[in-house]
């Protein structure tokens, strides 16, 4: 009698593993948030909203309209690389993973990613039709290693009503600086009127910041971040030159220097700065609060690509990408991951409401694109948008150190040369000994 | 039944918790061992460097910080857990309806997440639009920068840890005042000893072996000090509050440094056997002819 017990059981628990329909399965794992409750059962794309109403409404929507295939969603908490180093490890990789630019090459030198050009192929997807952003975002040794899905990175959100007080505004629109030195002039002269600080810079637990103007700002310069993909060098003229401007700029109180992100964006949302320098991915909120009576924003909001200080007028930049990680599938599945790349290449204009720029040139130059609010004025983002060399691995981690020792050299806990000298050190000893 | 066979059995009893032992506690600590001595990542076989790792870190002034770090905040936190929690034990040591729910408020923050206790001290510590800080305004006095001044970010830090850990001190004093026998109490009153008295020659040396429980428990909990650091500060400014197992994760996951992260954690993990086994040893030296509870 046990053992007849034990049987069923044994053929209860092998059965509930199988697949129980025909269905080709895909296993999807992303970041941008959980919400199910809200979004679990929606197809209709236009009234999602949000990176995870967008992205989940998407992929309801591919489920409906492929029968055929069933993609499974594996939802982790951002941005997740902990979780999918081990699912490598044990060589258990999802299908299709979300990925930052910055992050691809320490999986694709590994091994560990399929190029996805027989995908982009099958999809009908050519890639002469990505923005030049996004095109270098996903390139690593001349190969394509994931669908850019977007182009994010820095921007200067502008509060225009304490713009408007500080007399820094013309036809409407805020007058941004063109060099180091009208960036001072005009911080004073706002400091004066307003009596508030021109810059809100997020420096605690947050090294993302401070990295990426130093990134920006020497790249405008033409000095060369990674001259080798294995040797960081900011330690150099151009490199001390952005610390010292940051670093002034603090010193006279025109920044601010004890905020996190959640303080830095509650002080811009309540008119307490005229300029919050952070990504894309606030567009929607800020915009939100410029759309609501009473609110201290309400239609004071602008928001632009950082501005042009020295030499060439770029921005650093990273997106997001669909990316396969290497496994053995089926060829059922690659027709899938391919159809999937097709219609999320379809749907890029809707995850473009999230405030990130399309990778497409073609939906960038759009006018349903170009109708969105603030659009027109990021827009240039695709073609100014500069990623490190593909080649660069721990992309991640050393833009946590290079940020750390900016924040650093910003608030004056360290000069600038002792700072920027320590991020070469500390990056170039450990990618020293990679494998 | 021999002698012998009456030991096999015994084994025989202790066997599936010896096997689980050696499976998930002896084998990864040796296997820790073994990678510390090889330069390797999380997917490679690696290559072995002998003590290269350990030579690495002895100059490495990143993880000597974390080191100095994790010291001085144990420091702050442990001593005054161990007095605040004595205190709340012997304060709320009565049979009143009060007195239970206010065990139960002190222990509330012990069931929080590191998330959550973070996220609320963070409303508290931040500068601009914290509690500490809208009080600092309020007396017209500048906002204390808590979370980004590099003298301040370790107190801020412990204070945190304080509050979340208090419960478990304060129940582990509370179960070792209530095995004191009454009639010590009642000799002392007969004595006519005063509470002082009382407090300093019946119940602290009735709970010296509470107390060096919570001592080194405490030690060895706040020498792996991670979540507060991560989250509130992520280890700035400019590493000041960065621990020593922050650099570890930081080691192993940011930068996949696998082999240089386990030498780092084997350092840690001999720096906390020897503050352990030192507490054991000096507080069993101080304990001879006496017995304690």
């Amino acid at each position: 009698m046990m053992r007849l017990l034990l049987a069923v059981l044994a053929a209860l628990a092998l059965g509930s593993c199988a697949q129980a329909d025909d269905k080709t399965h895909i296993y999807l794992q992303r970041f941008f948030g959980e919400c199910g409750a809200e979004y679990g059962g929606r197809t209709d794309v236009s009234k999602a909203e949000g990176e995870c109403g967008i992205v989940t409404t998407l992929v309801n929507k591919f489920n409906a309209e492929n029968p055929d295939v069933q993609v499974d969603v594996n939802v982790i908490a951002w941005p997740g690389y902990p979780q999918l180093t081990a699912q490598m490890a044990a060589r258990d990789p999802p299908d299709l993973v979300t990925m930052h630019s910055g992050v691809m090459s320490d999986y694709a030198a590994k091994g560990l990613l399929e190029p996805v050009e027989p995908y982009l192929q099958r999809a009908g997807i050519n890639a002469a039709d990505f923005t030049p952003a996004s095109r270098d975002a996903v390139a690593i040794k001349g190969r394509a290693y994931g669908l850019p899905w977007d182009t994010h990175g820095g921007l200067y959100h502008v509060n225009t009503g304490l713009f408007r007080e500080a007399g820094l505004m013309r036809g409407g629109e805020p007058i941004l600086p063109t060099s180091p030195e009208e960036f001072f002039a005009h911080a004073r002269q706002f400091r004066e009127r307003t009596g508030k600080p021109y810059l809100i810079q997020s420096l605690v637990g947050d090294p993302a910041g401070a990295a990426r103007s130093l990134y920006t700002y020497m790249m405008a310069q033409g000095a060369p971040i990674f001259p080798e993909p294995d040797r960081l060098r900011v330690n150099t003229p151009e490199g001390r030159r952005v610390a010292d401007f940051f670093r002034r700029l603090t010193a006279e109180g025109l920044g601010t220097s004890n905020m996190d992100t959640p303080a830095a964006i509650a002080a811009f949302m309540n008119g307490e700065g005229g300029i919050y320098p952070t990504g894309t991915w606030m567009i929607g909120q800020f915009q939100e609060e410029s759309e609501t009576p009473g609110r201290p924003l309400y239609r004071s909001y602008a928001v632009y690509p950082f501005p042009h200080l020295w030499g060439e007028h770029v921005a650093s930049v990273g997106g997001h990408a669909w990316v396969v990680p290497a496994r053995e599938r089926t060829d059922k599945q690659r027709q899938a991951i391919a159809r999937f790349f097709r219609f999320m290449a379809a749907h890029n204009y809707d995850w473009a409401r999230t405030g990130h720029l399309p990778a497409f040139a073609a939906v960038v130059a759009s006018p349903r694109f170009r109708a969105l609010p603030q659009r027109d004025n990021i827009a240039p983002l695709g073609t100014i948008g500069r990623s490190l060399p593909g080649t660069v691995q721990r992309q991640s981690a050393v833009e946590g150190i290079v940020g750390e020792e900016m924040s650093a050299a910003i608030t004056g806990q360290k000069s600038s040369t002792r700072a920027l000298a320590d991020a070469d050190r500390r990056v170039n000893e450990f990618l020293a000994e990679l494998q | 039944m021999t002698r012998a066979e009456r030991r096999w059995d015994g084994l025989l009893f202790v066997a599936p918790f010896l096997l689980l032992y050696l499976l998930i506690l002896i084998y990864p600590l040796l296997r820790g061992v073994w990678l510390s001595l090889h330069s390797v990542d999380l997917f490679g076989d690696g290559r072995f460097v002998g003590l290269a790792n350990y030579a690495r870190l002895a100059a490495d002034p990143v993880f000597g910080q974390s080191l100095v770090n994790t010291f001085l905040i144990t420091l702050m936190i442990v001593p005054v857990l161990t007095v605040i929690a004595l205190a709340l034990a012997l304060a709320l040591n009565r049979a009143t309806r009060s007195a239970a729910i206010l065990r139960g408020v002190f222990f509330s923050s012990a069931v929080l997440s590191v998330t959550i206790v973070t996220l609320i001290w963070r409303f508290v510590l931040a500068p601009d639009a914290g509690l500490l800080g809208e009080l600092w305004t309020a007396f017209g006095w500048e906002p204390l920068p808590f979370l980004s001044a590099p003298n301040l970010v370790l107190p801020a830090l412990a204070i945190t840890t304080i509050w979340w850990s208090l419960g478990f001190p304060m129940l582990l004093f509370l179960a070792g005042l209530q095995q004191i026998p009454q009639d010590m109490y009642e000799a002392a009153a007969l004595d006519r000893a005063s509470k002082w008295t009382t407090f300093r020659r019946v119940t602290l040396p009735s709970l010296r072996r509470t107390t060096i429980l919570v001592i080194m428990l405490q030690t060895a909990a706040q020498l792996q000090i991670f979540g507060q650091s991560q989250l509130l500060t992520a280890g700035g400014p400019s590493g000041a509050s960065r621990t020593a197992v922050l650099f570890l994760f930081e080691t192993a996951f940011g930068r996949w440094e696998l082999g240089y992260a386990s030498a780092a954690a084997e350092i840690l993990f001999l720096i906390i056997l020897a503050v352990t086994l030192t507490q054991y040893w000096l507080t069993g030296r101080a304990r001879e002819g006496e017995d304690g509870r």
